[in-house]
């Protein structure tokens, strides 16, 4: 389980977490939803050490791996790529690259934790070439792509920072489709997304992020039982002024 | 149970998915496309046909087989249940679930039974006659 607990951070004057607290637990897929601006890529990032914290705790697997700034990050950065795999919003290879070098560099440096079987899998599923540079690649494209590399990794968490955000309906359909495969089995997934909709079937639990805390959390299927209400009919209840 | 042979899904976001899928395994059952004994998709090959979560497929075929409509023994595939008075039971379920919400429809109408049932003898007529329904 990742366990995030009165989590802050700061950007100049702005307090954009303001004690965050949620868990990403194993075999679920939790989406984290909050207006622009409300600190969902931070936290992301947070939790992949790319950004230190100003107080708070990020617990992966019961080991404490928030960045304060110190500490032995070496060590962390270790843990953390064995623990959870990171797709950021677009794909961070220089452009020069083929398709087919960039899964070679990720198995060099991934080792052990790359599977190449489940990448070939993933790559035939999206009908993907691997000759293209990745410069040439639609958006689409270049989703579906930022997704196989991935998930290819095999850690127990995965998080996926806006897989859906400015791409085609068909790419969106492909990458949804994603969701109901046994490719996330057993994995605990954390995704931000705005295209709730594209979602509202495939998600077992939401956070929803407001002034820089949680202001709620449920189930969606539970809600559906208990209120008849769909995620977005919650989210109108707690963003509409 | 391929898509190709009609049996598609719709769902609504307001009612529990696993529900949804659920009932669609009921009207397919009432109306014959899934007959005593057949063998359904996997789980795993239910979450990808319905485009669902993983998860939600288990829960929808843990309530259908608490509800005794499929069985699933051992390592085999799970298959529709053989039992005829559960199946006769589920036509019954959908016929009754339907009139329930016709009921709550017409409930603020001022509406007699006489008339009501000849309405709905006329339209049933129609519908047995090719479709019509009156509407286009």
């Amino acid at each position: 389980m990742i366990e995030i607990l009165n989590l802050r951070k700061r950007f100049f004057r702005k307090q954009v977490l303001d004690g965050v607290s949620f868990a990403v637990e194993p075999g679920l897929i939790t989406c984290l939803a909050g207006l622009n601006g409300a600190g969902k890529s931070t936290i992301l990032k947070a939790i992949m050490g790319l950004v230190p914290v100003d107080g708070g705790s990020i617990r992966i697997d019961g080991r404490e791996t928030a960045l304060h700034l110190t500490g032995n990050r070496g060590q962390l950065n270790r843990y953390r790529a064995h623990k959870v795999a990171f797709i950021p919003d677009r794909p961070a290879m220089p452009p020069s690259m083929k398709m087919r070098d960039a899964l070679r560099f990720m198995a060099d440096f991934y080792g052990d934790v790359w599977n190449g079987e489940k990448a070939r899998d993933m790559m035939a599923f999206f009908e993907l070439g691997e000759d293209e540079r990745l410069g040439n690649l639609s958006k689409g494209t270049a989703a579906k792509f930022n997704l196989v590399l991935g998930l290819a990794l095999e850690t127990p968490y995965v998080l996926m920072d806006e897989p859906f955000s400015g791409i085609d309906l068909f790419s969106r359909e492909a990458i949804a489709d994603v969701f109901s495969t046994g490719w996330l089995e057993g994995r605990g997934v954390l995704i931000t997304t705005h295209e709730i909709r594209e979602v509202e079937h495939l998600i077992d639990r939401v956070v929803l992020l407001k002034d820089g805390v949680v202001a709620k959390t449920f189930d969606s299927e539970e809600m559906r039982l208990a209120e008849n209400k769909s995620i977005v009919d919650v989210m109108r209840e707690v963003y509409r002024p | 149970m391929r898509p190709d042979e009609g049996f598609t899904f719709a769902f609504n976001n307001r009612e529990p998915v696993y529900l949804q899928v659920v009932r669609h395994f009921k009207i397919w059952i009432a109306t014959g496309r899934l007959r005593a004994g057949q063998t359904i998709p996997s789980r795993r090959e239910l979450a990808v046909l319905a485009k669902i979560n993983p998860n939600t497929a288990q829960r929808a075929y843990r309530e259908m087989e608490e509800q005794r409509l499929i069985v699933t023994e051992g390592n085999s595939p799970s298959r529709i249940t053989g039992d005829e008075r559960i199946l006769r039971s589920v036509r019954s379920e959908l016929l009754e679930e339907a009139v329930d919400r016709f009921m709550e429809l017409i409930g603020h109408i001022d509406v007699s039974t006489e008339e009501l049932v000849a309405l709905v003898r006329q339209k049933h007529a129609a519908l047995r006659n090719g479709g019509n329904t009156g509407h286009d």
